[in-house]
Formats: structure tokens, C-alpha cells, sequence
């Protein structure tokens, strides 16, 4: 079973569901230590006083901010603990968004939000929460505080289950100014052969299609040392060079999997499988 | 005019789309530096040697994977760099997926890609992508590092949002959670229903505040002023009530 991470409960108008909460994502990266080249002894990160050049414990280590005109100002946790909302064991909803005016750029972590308690009452309450955002396809915003920090979350259904997720604030998504190009119109028939490119690469979205290449040639690598095997680092490949008439290129990619279709299955599918 | 991060090439089918690419996403959090609570100077983190108790400098570090208790696999930089794969600086699309079927569960990180060069290529990949409402997925190479990435339309300019791997996301089926006995019956689910319609409302981000950031800001100011700052209580825990009677209160019926 998972690793409950908050509990509290959901408040939705005077209804509360208590609700516990646990990742919806799982990390399985390879996490190297960092290790002394001599003689091959874990590091350990040990704090100092720029100061005085002594080790400081972390019961001695408080928190210190500079603004931009100022004096440095230090907060002990203690103090930076008092700006903790009231409410710190509830998940306040404010109100219901449709989900798909909520873009994904906005969204942080993922979560799970769980029934909590063998309650019978909790389980229903829960049940008719989900089912009541699933047949409107509407989500919940609300805001609660998770080890000190206030988080904006979406509530929405997924799979039977409520999910959370933490959510950016507006400030914190960037404006798109200087990035775009200047605006003109692309000329129609390049994006009909482009549409035609996208077209025959067309799948439906299949998450297991894709695996972690990276993760599995890293766990080749360390398995590989561990035999006392030489790894070297494979060369940069050159970038290649946009083709000159881009109406050619993209002519020339339809022909070519036309071509390539009627011989195998498909340049995408082996594509996918690397 | 942003800083971009990355320089490289997009491409699908033999069309090469140069792009550069920039952070679409910065934490607003308020950071604080570590300090010495009794002289106010700044903590600096050193790396010493668990053995000989002695600071270590940043060239004798080298990565270990810890293959059992203490036993470690020792990997150069540049021998987990041989990971990363030789695709360089190129994200190619491989397949085109209905943007409405990718659950954004599976979206980690965004970044905007903006045009390098000369950008009718561009114009052509995001005006495509926007027609056929298809997000483009392919692998990209950054910090010796690769990521699955989808590449979609978003207002003027593209998108891309690196992604979690299916194994990396968590499903319901994977969690053992028990259904109720006897489900919330049909007034229950009609008075959330009227709940849910009175509270509905248009997402709009700039609606909502980080009201933590602000408080911390204060804090900080109330700080400098010399203020005692003592800390809140916190309250107790709701108890579950009666489903029936909470709802009809909310939606301002019965008692």
C-alpha cells in the first residue's frame, strides 16, 4: 500500500469527507551517492558558518531573506510556522470549473485522495462526490497547506477514484511575449502536406507504447561497470540542416511512407519501439 | 525577451523545424537562504569525506549506485553521460496522438519552443498540429538526460510538456480502496448535483492568489519591523457528519 503523505478531510458546502492523500506518481529514476574518487566513501553535505568556518547544527540554522533594497531579515521555523492558515487539516472546495478550461500547463503534482477510515458515512460521501463530478465533467478547486505551503489543487475524477493535483499559480506560468513569431499566415498547401505527415503518424495515445529508454540504458551502464566493462560516451551527431524547400520535404516523407507501408508495418511502430 | 535554454531541431517525417526553447514555468515560492541563528551568516554546505572526515573538492566526486548494503558501482561523469543516447539535438516526432485522450496526469515539466532561424517551418508544424487537434510525441535529449515529450498548440507558439513514463504514473488499480456498502442514493446525488451547479463558475488562474506567498512577505516585513511574532494554533479535526442534512444545508434547505 502506499505511503499516506496528509490526512484531513474534504470539505465540499457543509459536507467533510475525511480523505488521505498519496502520490499518484512514482519516482524510478536511478539515484546515484555521491562517492570520494580516492577511496570510494559516501560524501556527506556537513553545514558551516561562512563566518566562523565551524559546523552548525541544524538546530542552529534558521532561515534568512534578502530583499532586494535591504538588510538581511531572519525568521526562525518557529515564526515562519505562524503564517500556517487556520485551516491546515482541510481541503476547502471554492468552487467547480469545467475540466477542459483548466490547461494542463497548470498542473504540478498528482495525487490520489482517498477515503479515510473504515466509515461507512465517509465512504459514501466520497462515492458521491466522484460520482457527481463524473457525470458533469466538472472539476473542484479548492486550496489547502501541506507541510507548511498553501497549495491551489484540482479535484477531478480518475478511474473510479478522486485525484488531486497542486497547481501553479498565474504568476508563476510565464506570458508567451517574444516567443512566438511574427504573425503570418503559413501558406495552405504546406500545412495541408504537413497535415497529411501528422495524418499518417496518426495513433491513438497509448502510454505503453513508449518505455524509459533512458532509465534502462543507465541500469545497462552501472551493470556493465559492474563486470568491469569500458563505457565510452557515444559522439554528438550534427544538427541536421532544415531542408531548403520545405514543401519537397514534406512531399518526399508521404512518398516515402507510402512506399515503406506496403513492405513492413510501418516506419512509426519501430520507431516507438527503440 | 526570455533567455532560452536549449537550442535544437523538431522534426516530423524529413521536415526539420529549428527551434530554441524557454522555461514556461518559474516557482514564485519565497526562498530563504540557510543561516547561523546566532551571527546571522550564511550556512554553506561542504562535501566531506564520510571516511576521513575531510573536505572534498567537487573533481574527486565521482557517482555511486548503490548495488547492495554499501557495495557501490562506481560511474564517471562522462560514463553516465554514455546513457543519455546519440540523438543529440533533435526531438522527432515519432507518433501524432488526439490531444483531448493524453491524461495531463502523464505531463511533468513545460517549456514554449520558439522559432530559430526563419520560422515558416514553424508556422507550418503549429497550424498543422492545431488543424488536426493532435499533439506530436517524440524524445529529447537535455543535460545528458532523455525524456519522453508532447508537442502541442498552445496559443501562438508550441508546447512542450516532458512526461512521466506509463510505470511512473500510479493507477487506480494499483491502490486497494473499498466501495461503500449501499452507494449515495438519487436525492443525495441530485441536492450535490445543485451544489455543484451553484458553485460552478469559469476557471480564470488570475482569479486565484498565493495568499501563502503573501503571508510569508508580510511575515518578513513584520520581521524587519521588529514585530513579535508568535505562532497560530491549529484547530482541531471535523468529524464526518450526516450526508443528508449537510447537504440540504449547504443548498440552503431544511434546517
Amino acid at each position: 500500500m502506499p505511503r499516506t503523505i496528509w490526512n484531513g478531510s474534504l470539505s465540499f458546502g457543509l459536507v467533510n469527507v475525511p480523505v488521505s492523500l498519496t502520490s499518484a506518481a512514482r519516482d524510478l529514476d536511478l539515484h546515484f551517492r555521491q562517492l570520494h574518487k580516492k577511496d570510494g566513501a559516501p560524501i556527506e553535505q556537513r553545514r558551516f558558518c561562512s563566518k566562523e568556518d565551524v559546523e552548525v547544527e541544524w538546530e542552529e540554522v534558521a532561515r534568512g531573506f534578502e530583499p532586494d533594497n535591504g538588510k538581511q531579515v531572519v525568521l526562525t521555523d518557529l515564526e515562519l510556522a505562524s503564517v500556517q492558515p487556520r485551516k491546515t487539516r482541510t481541503i476547502e472546495i471554492e468552487a467547480f470549473v469545467d475540466l477542459e478550461d483548466v490547461d494542463p500547463i497548470y498542473f504540478d503534482h498528482p495525487w490520489f485522495l482517498l477515503p479515510f477510515g473504515e466509515s461507512e458515512g465517509t465512504r459514501r460521501a466520497y462515492q458521491l462526490l466522484l460520482k457527481v463530478m463524473e457525470s458533469t465533467d466538472r472539476a473542484a478547486l479548492g486550496r489547502f497547506v501541506m507541510r507548511t505551503k498553501e497549495y491551489l489543487v484540482l479535484v477531478r475524477p480518475r478511474d473510479g477514484l478522486l485525484s488531486l493535483t497542486t497547481m501553479l499559480f498565474s504568476d508563476e506560468v510565464r506570458p508567451t511575449d517574444g516567443i512566438a513569431p511574427s504573425a503570418r499566415k503559413p501558406a495552405k498547401p504546406k500545412v495541408d502536406q504537413a497535415v497529411a505527415v501528422i495524418e499518417a503518424l496518426a495513433v491513438d495515445w497509448d502510454p505503453k507504447r513508449y518505455k524509459d529508454c533512458y532509465r534502462e540504458r543507465l541500469t545497462r551502464v552501472v551493470r556493465d561497470k559492474k563486470k568491469g566493462k569500458t563505457i565510452k560516451a557515444p559522439e554528438e551527431p550534427k544538427q541536421p540542416k532544415p531542408a531548403p524547400d520545405l514543401m519537397e520535404a514534406l512531399e518526399e516523407t508521404l512518398a516515402r511512407m507510402s512506399d515503406g507501408k506496403s513492405k513492413s508495418k510501418g516506419k512509426s511502430k519501430a520507431a516507438a519501439a527503440r | 525577451m526570455p533567455k532560452s535554454i536549449w537550442n535544437g531541431t523538431i522534426s516530423f517525417g524529413l521536415a526539420h523545424v529549428p527551434v530554441k526553447l524557454y522555461s514556461a514555468t518559474e516557482s514564485k515560492t519565497v526562498h530563504f537562504h540557510e543561516v547561523h541563528v546566532s551571527d546571522g551568516a550564511r550556512i554553506e554546505h561542504k562535501r566531506v569525506c564520510s571516511k576521513d572526515g575531510r573536505e572534498v573538492p567537487f573533481k574527486q566526486v565521482v557517482k555511486g549506485y548503490e548495488v547492495s548494503p554499501d557495495e557501490y558501482v562506481v560511474l564517471e561523469k562522462d560514463e553516465v553521460a554514455a546513457a543519455a543516447g546519440a540523438r543529440g539535438k533533435v526531438i522527432e516526432l515519432e507518433d501524432f496522438v488526439p490531444e483531448g485522450e493524453i491524461d495531463p496526469i502523464f505531463f511533468e515539466k513545460t517549456y514554449y519552443v520558439g522559432c530559430r532561424d526563419e520560422a515558416e517551418a514553424y508556422r507550418v508544424l503549429r497550424a498543422a498540429l492545431e488543424r488536426t487537434g493532435r499533439v506530436g510525441i517524440g524524445r529529447f535529449t537535455f543535460h545528458n538526460r532523455e525524456y519522453l515529450v508532447a508537442v502541442r498548440a498552445l496559443e501562438g507558439v508550441l508546447a512542450l510538456h516532458t512526461m512521466r513514463f506509463h510505470d511512473e504514473v500510479v493507477e487506480a488499480d494499483d491502490l486497494d480502496v473499498d466501495k461503500p456498502g449501499k452507494g449515495p442514493s438519487k436525492p443525495e446525488v441530485e441536492m450535490a448535483g445543485q451544489l455543484v451547479k451553484s458553485l460552478h463558475t469559469k476557471f480564470d488562474p488570475d482569479d486565484y492568489e498565493d495568499t501563502y506567498r503573501e503571508a510569508v512577505l508580510d511575515l518578513i516585513k513584520r520581521k524587519a519591523k521588529g514585530e513579535d511574532l508568535t505562532p497560530a494554533e491549529p484547530e482541531p479535526e471535523e468529524e464526518p457528519s450526516d450526508l443528508t442534512a449537510a447537504l440540504q444545508a449547504s443548498i440552503g434547505k431544511g434546517s
